[in-house]
């Protein structure tokens, strides 16, 4: 602790003695950690967000079925399948305890939403889905006013519905109660017994999660027995129960549903994976390329340092020569130079994050929230360990160098 | 230790300087035992060889021939590490060239040597302001070697040579830059430090000094001769 005490304290006065020199070192690291400091920055903007949004569409553990067309050797017999239907929900929750949630789903075809005079503009389209409560689970939507469906809804094919907050946005007036209020689909009045949760997160000024404000939920009876007017499920969706054995899990409900199928391959199911495997291989790719610029930068940093440290033990040859005359150990004089390269590299980073720091609110302050990049913790972390670990690296050869000067022929040189 | 053992023993110790085809002898053959307490003078003309001697003595070169023992123990078998270890605790030099650290104050240089032992004295301060006070130097405490005259060096480079208050006193010429009246002061005060115990060996020009220590080596061409082990 000692030395490297003195040494910090000998190594601010030799940065003093050479102040144009020390700055122009200091520099190279400053920028170095702040160029760093701010793309992990935007870095951890950009996949927080993306992670947020892929977890908001049901997370990994979600598997998808949805109707797709035969294949050619089996298009003579398509019509024996009943395709997908109810049935097969209950067919896939009696036969593959695997699944942990089923939620089957009937989605509206050019559904019209409206109330009086105000009508969802259906450009925006709206989605209107008939739903069981499963959705809520799989799908991740919460309920922030009002209530979910209930068993008697199902069973009576209740005139209840559940909106989004851009629908309740475009149906009613600021601060109008939507609750008990009665909205047409498709010109038949539903009541509205549930406003859901406002979804918000924003990329740029566009909200990624805006289509999740974007629905409105009626009871899947209700879908089929009023507004559709046909019971083919536009998605059955599935949560597993255990995620690692999700390949498994997928064959289950593959099986379950060729059965009911009759054989016919009418069907695909799919997991988030792919998706997943994205967002996993351009997180590698952007961690694979900050780490390059992060090396080349503390390479270009540590060459800085380097330079200087051996310039300057060039100039202090006399000065090593002296310490050791009067009982410097040669691990004393390699942790001189030492803890000298790292108060360099360590004053670099301290600025370097300083300016990281009002370079991130600065950008905060002009990009829009979502994009901007943020004031991760794991930043500091790594300017710190980077401006120290470019200084040891850039310190240890020179001083390597110092500690290994014959102590007379150092006192010598003139 | 008591008074009279040995400390440092020469033989046969040679250095010898390649010059291009030719080599020089700065050192031939020097052969002496510097016992506890002893106060020696080293005499000779320039270029003699005094210097290489008393590098050879604070372990700051080694010999090219002979072998150099300290306290019984072969110098070269002595890692870097221990060498140095006896030059922080045992042995105060002052070099005929001052070798003052010219960006570091004057306190800061006498100070110095106390930051390289194994374990810094709790009276640091004290033993700063006492080396400094010994030669008259506490007025200049905060000035830079630069400002100071070649006699304040001297004197200095001398309190830091005290500072860790050394068996061993090896002074090259300390009085060399210095008046009658302060290299007295300076010849008194390293007597001081002999009477307390010390071993010191000085080299000087002056006949007249010489004349204060009890004994006298004479170095003439590399060799060592001993003169008149009187008083
Ligand atoms: N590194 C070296 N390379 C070659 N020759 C050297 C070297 N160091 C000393 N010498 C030679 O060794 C001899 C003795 O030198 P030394 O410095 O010991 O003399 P000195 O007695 O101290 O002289 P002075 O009284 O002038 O200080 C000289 O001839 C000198 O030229
Ligand atoms: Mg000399």
């Amino acid at each position: 602790m000692r030395p490297l005490l003195s040494g910090l304290v000998n190594g601010f006065a030799e940065i003093w003695g050479h102040k144009l020199r020390s700055l122009l070192t200091i520099s190279c690291v400053m920028l170095g950690v702040a160029s760093l400091v701010v793309t992990t920055g935007f870095m951890e903007g950009f996949f927080d967000n993306w992670e947020t949004s892929l977890q908001e569409q049901g997370g990994i553990e979600k598997i998808s079925s949805l109707a797709q067309g035969v294949k050619e050797r089996q298009a003579p017999f398509a019509a024996v399948s009943p395709g997908l239907t109810p049935a097969d929900a209950l067919a896939l929750a009696a036969l593959a305890p695997q699944i942990a949630v089923i939620s089957p789903e009937i989605e509206a075809s050019r559904p019209k939403l409206s109330r009086g005079a105000r009508t969802y503009d259906r450009r925006r389209g709206a989605r209107v889905q008939g739903v069981t409560n499963a959705i809520f689970e799989i799908n991740r939507f919460e309920v922030a006013s009002g209530r979910m469906f209930s068993d008697l809804d199902m069973h009576d094919h209740a005139d209840v519905i559940i909106i989004g907050t851009r629908v309740r946005d475009a149906l009613f007036a600021p601060g109008e109660e939507a609750l008990g209020a009665l909205i047409d689909v498709n010109d038949r009045p539903f009541r509205v017994i549930g406003v859901l949760r406002n979804y918000e997160r924003f990329w740029g000024t566009y909200n990624t999660l805006d289509s999740k404000n974007e629905v409105a939920f009626v009871p899947l009876t209700t879908m089929a027995a009023k507004i559709q007017r046909s019971d083919r499920l536009s998605f059955l969706n599935m949560k597993a129960a255990d995620v690692t054995r999700l390949r498994e899990t997928v064959d289950t409900a593959s099986n379950v549903l060729a059965q009911t199928h009759r054989g016919i391959i009418d069907f695909d199911v799919r997991t988030s994976e792919e998706q997943l495997a994205s967002y996993a291989s351009t997180k590698a790719g952007f961690v694979i390329g900050g780490g390059a610029i992060a090396g080349i930068s503390l390479l270009v940093s540590g060459i800085g340092i380097m330079n200087l440290m051996l310039a300057s033990i060039n100039e202090r040859v006399r000065e090593i020569g002296i310490r050791k005359a009067i009982g410097a150990t040669p691990l004393d004089i390699f942790s001189q130079f030492v803890a000298e390269a790292v108060t360099l590299s360590l004053l670099g980073g301290l600025v370097g994050v300083a300016l990281a720091v009002v370079a991130i609110q600065g950008l905060a302050a002009v990009i829009p929230p979502g994009s901007a990049p943020v004031l991760a913790p794991s930043a500091f972390v790594v300017g710190f360990v980077f401006s120290v670990t470019s200084g040891v690296l850039a310190g240890i050869y020179p001083a390597a160098k110092a500690a290994k000067l014959d102590p007379i022929e150092a006192l010598r040189y003139e | 230790m008591a008074l009279g053992d040995e400390v440092l023993r020469m033989e046969r110790v040679g250095k010898r300087y390649p010059m291009g085809d030719t080599v020089v002898d700065a050192l031939v053959d020097a052969s002496f035992v510097l016992s506890e307490g002893e106060a020696v003078a080293i005499l000779g003309p320039s270029g003699s060889g005094k210097s290489t001697l008393m590098h050879l003595l604070g372990f700051l070169d080694s010999p090219s021939s002979g072998e150099i023992l300290f306290e019984g123990r072969p110098v070269a078998a002595l890692t870097e590490r221990q060498r140095a270890r006896v030059r922080a605790e045992k042995i105060g030099f002052v070099f005929q060239a001052f070798n003052l650290l010219p960006r570091l104050t004057v306190r800061a240089n006498v100070a110095l040597p106390l930051a390289y032992l194994g374990h810094p004295p709790p009276d640091a301060e004290a033993r700063v302001d006492r080396a400094l006070a010994l030669v008259g130097m506490s007025n200049r405490a905060h000035h830079k070697p630069g400002e100071l005259s070649g006699g304040q060096r001297q004197r200095v480079a001398i309190a830091r040579a005290l500072v860790n208050e050394p068996r061993i006193l090896l002074a090259d010429e300390p009085t060399g830059n210095l008046d009658t009246k302060t290299a007295a002061a300076i010849l008194e005060l390293f007597q001081e430090l002999n009477r307390q115990g010390r071993t010191i060996v000085v080299v000087t020009h002056s006949p007249e000094i010489a004349g204060h220590f009890r004994r006298q080596l004479h170095v003439l061409d590399g060799r060592v001769a001993e003169k008149g082990a009187a008083s």
